[in-house]
């Protein structure tokens, strides 16, 4: 069963790398080349044939390879405050550079930007589109900050604004049914992604499997393979052996921090397992609607970080009693303000751990033990 | 009612507000923008304040009211279009709409679209008055007189503005840019070292001084145009844009320098002047960074803009 899943992973992992420099060795992409944020509306994007990259997933697998730190110190030299983003400084230092652990992403042919995540990723899309001297498309997404009325119909309009420009980029017509189908897929891929994370709170299965392998619902979600990689990966876990009940269940708020080899501070959390995480639940989309505009709307204007801080509390919060955890370590991440305070009024005993997702040197480990250790000393 | 304000995307032909201007305050949060946390400061500690309103234009703006929400205080986010379009104008409108009955909800108060075509009116006027000193900047007009009238007035009821300034300045001609200068202190300093701004790029300045834009027959959609009509902020699209425009100012201007004043961590300006700097460099014009923490940081840097203007001087004899 496992080379079954592990299969469709390579097939999936060769297919979006494959016009990186180190694969691609010189040969042109065969489509125009779109960069895109994390929570673009990738489905439009698949159905015209446009590749799309994701400039935030390759600056975490930077980190996962190790050769974070050298970047972020060329992207300070290239006057990229290193208070940015440490995504953006990341990959600003490969872009510098060169080099990267699958070589270069393919030049962009259009660059797109949503701010439904965070206001970051519009600032940092306006200076790759000053070094590239290519159109910037930025889709504004409201949230839950204006009537639902409002915000859909203005965010309708621009996606349908985008598929007119990205028609003319790739030269291809969209058809609406091949939308609708490509909305089918995602929304397969996310109730499949819901069965790999059901058995982690029951099942032994190191966090690092689900902090890694949701990398497909980032960068693949509509592709066909996707829901298939993540069914056949949570009969597999099914079949694990229960978690060790002796542990005391945690829940890790925060992104993971992908320069650990764990993806989450294993060295000081003896005594804990992880059962659950709310970074593992971000990119569950709720494609649900009448039509393709209404799925669309309610996919990327209602992501958990365009959520007011009400909705955001009470979403953690049935996260985290569904998880069982009774405790969680709750990440102030120097790269996402908007994520500082996704932890408030959580219910459980937390602790707070200064931390930045790329750059290691944010964490003074010392101190997280002890922080670690007081929680589990008030949990005794 | 006294609702502080922050941004010049706060659309006052609604109702009056209070510009935030500085407050030294309890709320540090680590990495986080420091302007904005004392915003939230003032917010939670000062009783004279009953509301809170602001953009959500960058990520520390964004989770304002996650800090403020349960302050039993009036506390509004303004989703703010970070493009300039038809369709964006059109949803700002709506979203002006919003906020003027969110503010009569919980006021328990009335604004009639008579009361808000006047303020309309009033802001036309007071932005035109800016636009007036602001050309004159260029004729030896103290920036610094300038600047302190703005601030002045802007803790005024719109109707009591009235912006006047006087006193002559005279030195090296720079630009200036940032955000909202709530250490004007930069500015005495700056001039006191021999720099003279006859030009610049922040949010109570030349960014709301007096534009074109269409008239409307609907009020909100007027409102919404006044608002989005400015110069673009850091925070919007297109950065291309905004430098090309800035660029052909400060060569029109013949500015020698340019200053450009932060607030730490706030990411908007790191990102813009990671590539202005880029097109400063290209243009051979020197520039100089301050980066001040806290929205009251005195720190005049005088220093710095001592050894800026004289390499300046030095370049140019």
């Amino acid at each position: 069963m496992a080379d079954s899943y592990l299969k469709y992973v390579a097939s999936s992992m060769r297919s979006y790398y494959k016009d990186f420099s180190k694969y691609a060795k010189g040969r042109a992409p065969e489509c125009k080349v779109a960069w895109v944020t994390s929570f673009t509306p990738v489905e439009i994007l698949d159905c015209l044939g446009i590749e799309y990259i994701y400039p935030e997933s390759y600056a975490a697998v930077i980190a996962a390879s190790g050769k974070e730190q050298a970047l972020l110190e060329e992207s300070d030299r290239q006057g990229l405050s290193l208070n940015c983003c440490s995504y953006s400084c990341c990959f600003e230092g490969c872009l510098a550079t060169e080099s990267g652990p699958r070589g270069l992403p393919p030049k962009p042919d259009v660059l797109i930007a949503t701010n439904n995540q965070c206001n970051t990723l519009p600032g940092w899309w306006n200076t790759l589109a000053k070094k590239y001297n290519v159109p910037l498309i930025i889709l504004d997404y409201p949230g839950e900050f204006t009537s639902p009325e409002i915000a859909a119909s203005y965010v309708k309009e621009q996606h349908q604004e985008f598929i007119s420009r990205m028609e003319e980029l790739s030269g291809n017509k969209l058809d609406m049914d091949d939308l609708k189908a490509a909305i089918g897929r995602s929304k397969a891929s996310v109730e499949a992604w819901k069965r790999v994370i059901s058995c982690f709170k029951d099942k032994d299965i190191p966090p690092t499997l689900l902090f890694d392998n949701i990398n497909f619902l980032i960068t693949a979600r509509c592709k066909e393979d996707t829901a298939t990689i993540y069914n056949l990966m949570a009969d597999e876990l099914a079949q694990s052996p229960d978690k060790d009940p002796s542990l005391m269940p945690l829940f890790w708020i925060g992104y993971p921090l992908w320069y650990h080899p764990d993806r989450y501070l294993s060295e000081v959390t003896e005594g804990f397992a992880v059962v659950g995480s709310n970074y593992i639940n971000w990119w569950n989309l709720d494609y649900s609607g009448s039509d393709v505009w209404e799925s669309l709307f309610n996919a990327y204007n209602y992501t958990f970080l365009n959520l007011k801080q009400e909705t955001k509390t009470a979403r953690l919060q049935a996260l985290i009693e569904s998880s069982g955890a009774k405790c969680a370590i709750s990440c102030r991440n120097k790269s996402c303000k908007c994520d500082f305070v996704s932890a408030k009024d959580v219910g459980i005993v937390q602790t707070e751990l200064e931390i930045d997702m790329i750059d290691r040197e944010y964490l003074d480990l010392d101190r997280a033990k002890s922080l670690i250790a007081v929680m589990k000393e008030s949990l005794n | 009612m006294k609702i502080l304000s922050m941004s010049g995307f706060v659309p006052e032909a609604i109702c009056d507000t209070v510009r935030f201007n500085g407050f030294k305050g309890d709320a540090g949060f680590s990495h986080y923008c420091t302007y904005a946390s004392d915003y939230i400061s003032q917010v939670l500690s000062d009783d004279t304040i009953d509301g809170a309103v602001f953009p959500k234009t960058c990520d520390s703006s964004r989770s304002i009211s996650s800090y403020i929400g349960e302050s039993g205080k009036f506390v509004y986010s303004l989703a703010v279009p970070v493009v300039r379009s038809e369709d964006a104008i059109s949803y700002y409108a709506y979203v002006i709409r919003d906020y003027k009955t969110a503010v009569e909800a919980h006021y328990g108060i009335s604004i009639s679209e008579d009361e808000i075509y006047d303020r309309f009116r009033m802001v036309e006027a007071r932005n035109a008055s800016i636009n007036s000193l602001y050309e004159s900047l260029a004729d030896g007009l103290s920036y610094s007189s300038y600047l302190n009238a703005i601030h002045e007035n802007f803790t005024k009821p719109l109707a009591e503005q009235k912006i006047e300034a006087s006193g002559q300045s005279a030195g090296i001609p720079v630009f200036l840019l940032g955000s909202y200068m709530t250490n004007a202190g930069i500015v005495d300093s700056a001039e006191k070292n021999g720099l003279r701004i006859i030009g610049d790029d922040l949010p109570e300045s030349n960014r709301i001084a007096k534009r074109a834009f269409p008239v409307v027959d609907d009020i909100y959609q007027l409102v919404a145009l006044q608002v989005l009509s400015s110069r673009t902020s850091p925070t919007q699209n297109s950065y291309s844009d905004r430098i090309k425009e800035t660029m052909e100012e400060i060569g029109k201007k013949g500015c020698r320098g340019v200053l450009v004043v932060t607030q730490r961590f706030c990411e908007p300006y790191d990102y813009y002047y990671s590539v202005l700097k880029k097109a400063l460099d290209d243009a051979g014009i020197p520039s100089l960074k301050l980066e001040l923490d806290g929205s009251l940081d005195q720190n005049l840097h005088e220093a710095e803009l001592g050894a800026f203007a004289s390499m300046l001087e030095a370049c140019h004899g």
